[in-house]
């Protein structure tokens, strides 16, 4: 049995303009929590969009579930569950009769489909509102119904896409909660695209980073975090610094590396607190007057920076559905100002 | 397939039934017109007491008794337009809420989801026009102007007057389905209904009275389908009216069928094109 999701060089470019996916390609493992980590924009969702079967690909491939996506979207759809970013559940339904509309399009057995329904109400906690009407819920017991309504066929691949959005971190926490016992349970297949570092790095076993479209590391939070070499000291200096900070930074014991990124310099090192004393000191000696230092272990922001250049920001960008539905009303509106 | 379709079906019924402000929204209208425009525009009164008076009015109104009775079948027959109309809004509104693209991603067929919204959109016009068909009589009761069946019950009769509005109602069901699926902005939607709605009304005889009609007119009235699905109700509700129409119930029934085959093969294209994986 091949991997349960391999992509191939995957392109999508929107309205024959917006390369949203450029050539990604990676491969999840059977059982394994794979995050697709990446700020707005990045590409996550028209990747999951694409892997689904919901969305067609400019270029590439994709197997999902050992079904070809492109020819076999169908019954790829029959063995995946997917949850979206934003409630898809019918809110004028109650809790159980949208898991019963889910039960009958996802072929549950007829016979198992009552007690599957009341077992999963029960599981996400929505036992007691089953009955109610889905407008009358919360953002987190929505979240929950969605996971549901993703998993009532026991699917053997489960893609979630930003799942967590909008909710607070009691709310964040609970849902992942859910999402741990069912994998430990079920034993299946979890794709995951999230812009939260922390989600991707406490409960991912890897992780691939995409950024413009691209797929710039893939590993586990471990491995990307020893890529960085250890501790970052940042130094900020007061007068912008020069060739000669450089040097002296370069010139400390341990240090594996000196970057400057905008207006400070990125040092990395194994023990950054040993360093710190001995860097104040050096500066002080050589004259450079510093407006700060601080010090941050390995962390996935640092890898983020590392791989592409930039710090990284939950809320930046656009996202590339956006930009392709902006382009399109552009084309539009020249369109009629033409006629 | 089978279950997809009654599952569906089953959530837009459930769906109408929590709504019933889009029950009451269709049957406004033609309430309306029958307790207003039916009562005040009497038009016998014009040919009563004049020689031969009673002749040209069963002219006029190809047999009906009175222009009530005439009007009023109009009125059954133009329930399916005002009571279709809701059922491409909600794919639009689906489509906004996310609803759509969930079911699209399920292994659901279209036909399975285009089929259930059209069933369902048959629903709710033929309880209606029955509905409309009771309440004319009704008014006849309370001292105004109602609808007087004259043509003895027949079941051959009954079930051409339900053939036809169940025809109707999946053409008209399958039109605004075809717009709902290929228009984005439910504010287009209204626009796009609101330039059907009107001019089919307008250019049916379910207003006026056919021997009043300019010869041109006419001749565009014969092919509108409101107009067809009438005349099988006017031919079965009024003794005597298979007279003044040039055909039987069923050549008026197989041209509603051609009207809504049509409707249905455009919407299944339109609807399997916005259902299939995105560009």
């Amino acid at each position: 049995m091949t991997d349960p999701i391999v992509a191939t060089d995957l392109v999508k470019v929107y309205s024959g303009k917006v390369r949203a996916v450029d050539g990604v390609s990676f491969s999840v493992h059977e059982g394994e929590m794979f995050g697709f980590l990446g700020p707005n924009g990045a590409g996550k969702t028209t990747t999951v969009q694409m892997l689904t079967g919901n969305l067609r690909l400019t270029g590439g491939s994709a197997s999902v579930a050992d079904l070809d996506v492109v020819r076999r979207s169908h019954d790829v759809k029959q063995r995946i569950g997917l949850v979206f970013q934003e409630s898809t559940a019918d809110p004028d339904l109650t809790g159980r009769e949208n898991l019963e509309l889910a039960a009958a399009l996802f072929g549950v057995p007829l016979r198992t489909t009552r007690s599957t329904i009341d077992s999963l109400l029960e599981r996400m906690q929505i036992g007691d509102a089953a009955d109610r009407l889905v407008k009358t819920y919360s953002g987190g017991m929505r979240r929950r119904l969605e996971l549901a309504v993703g998993i009532i066929h026991s699917p053997r691949v489960l893609f979630l896409d930003e799942p967590t959005l909008g909710l607070d971190p009691q709310g964040r926490a609970g849902f992942w909660r859910y999402v741990l016992e069912l994998r430990k349970d079920r034993g299946m297949t979890v794709f995951v695209t999230t812009h939260y570092l922390d989600e991707a790095d406490t409960y991912c076993d890897r992780i691939a980073i995409i950024d413009h479209g691209k797929v710039v590391a893939t590993g586990t939070p471990s491995e990307l975090k020893d890529r960085l070499g250890g501790d970052v000291v940042t130094v900020r200096l007061s007068n912008g610094g020069g060739a000669a900070v450089e040097t002296v930074l370069q010139g400390l014991p341990g240090v594996a590396s000196v970057t400057k990124f905008e207006d400070a310099y990125r040092v990395k090192v194994p023990k950054g607190e040993e360093l710190i004393p001995r860097l104040v000191e050096a500066c002080d000696r050589s004259g450079i007057r510093l407006a700060g230092v601080s010090l941050k272990r390995p962390s996935l922001d640092e890898v983020f920076l590392e791989f592409t250049g930039r710090e990284y920001r939950e809320d930046e960008g656009m996202t590339a559905t956006d930009r392709a539905v902006r382009i399109g009303q552009v084309q539009q509106a020249f369109g009629r100002a033409r006629r | 397939m089978i279950r997809e379709l009654a599952a569906l079906t089953r959530r837009e019924l459930l769906r109408l039934a929590r709504n019933p402000q889009a029950i009451i929204t269709s049957l406004l209208l033609p309430i309306l017109y029958l307790i207003l425009f039916g009562q005040a525009f009497n038009i016998g009164a014009f040919f009563a007491g004049q020689p031969g008076g009673q002749t040209a009015l069963l002219l006029a109104l190809r047999g009906a008794p009175t222009y009530f009775s005439y009007f009023s079948a109009g009125m059954t027959g133009f329930v399916a337009v005002t009571a279709t109309l809701f059922i491409g809004a909600n794919v639009i509104f689906d489509r906004l809420f996310g609803i759509l693209k969930r079911t699209a991603a399920s292994p659901a067929t279209p036909t399975a989801i285009f089929g259930s919204r059209l069933i369902a959109g048959m629903v709710q016009p033929v309880g209606l026009a029955f509905l409309v068909i009771g309440l004319a009589v009704l008014l006849g009761h309370l001292g105004l102007s109602g609808l007087k069946v004259t043509a003895p019950f027949s079941l051959l009769g009954t079930a051409e007057v339900v053939l036809a509005v169940v025809i109707i109602s999946a053409m008209f069901a399958s039109l605004f389905l075809a717009i709902g699926f290929s228009i984005e902005q439910p504010q287009s939607y209204f626009a796009a209904v609101n330039a059907i709605n009107l001019p089919v009304l307008l250019t049916s005889a379910a207003l006026y009275p056919w021997g009043t009609m300019p010869a041109w007119f006419r001749d565009v009235a014969s092919y509108n389908p409101v107009t067809l699905a009438v005349n099988v109700l006017r031919e079965n509700l009024f003794q005597g009216a298979s007279a003044y129409y040039p055909y039987g119930p069923g050549i008026y029934l197989l041209g509603l069928l051609a009207w809504a085959l049509v409707m249905f093969v455009v919407a299944t294209l339109l609807a399997g094109r916005a259902l299939a994986p995105r560009d």
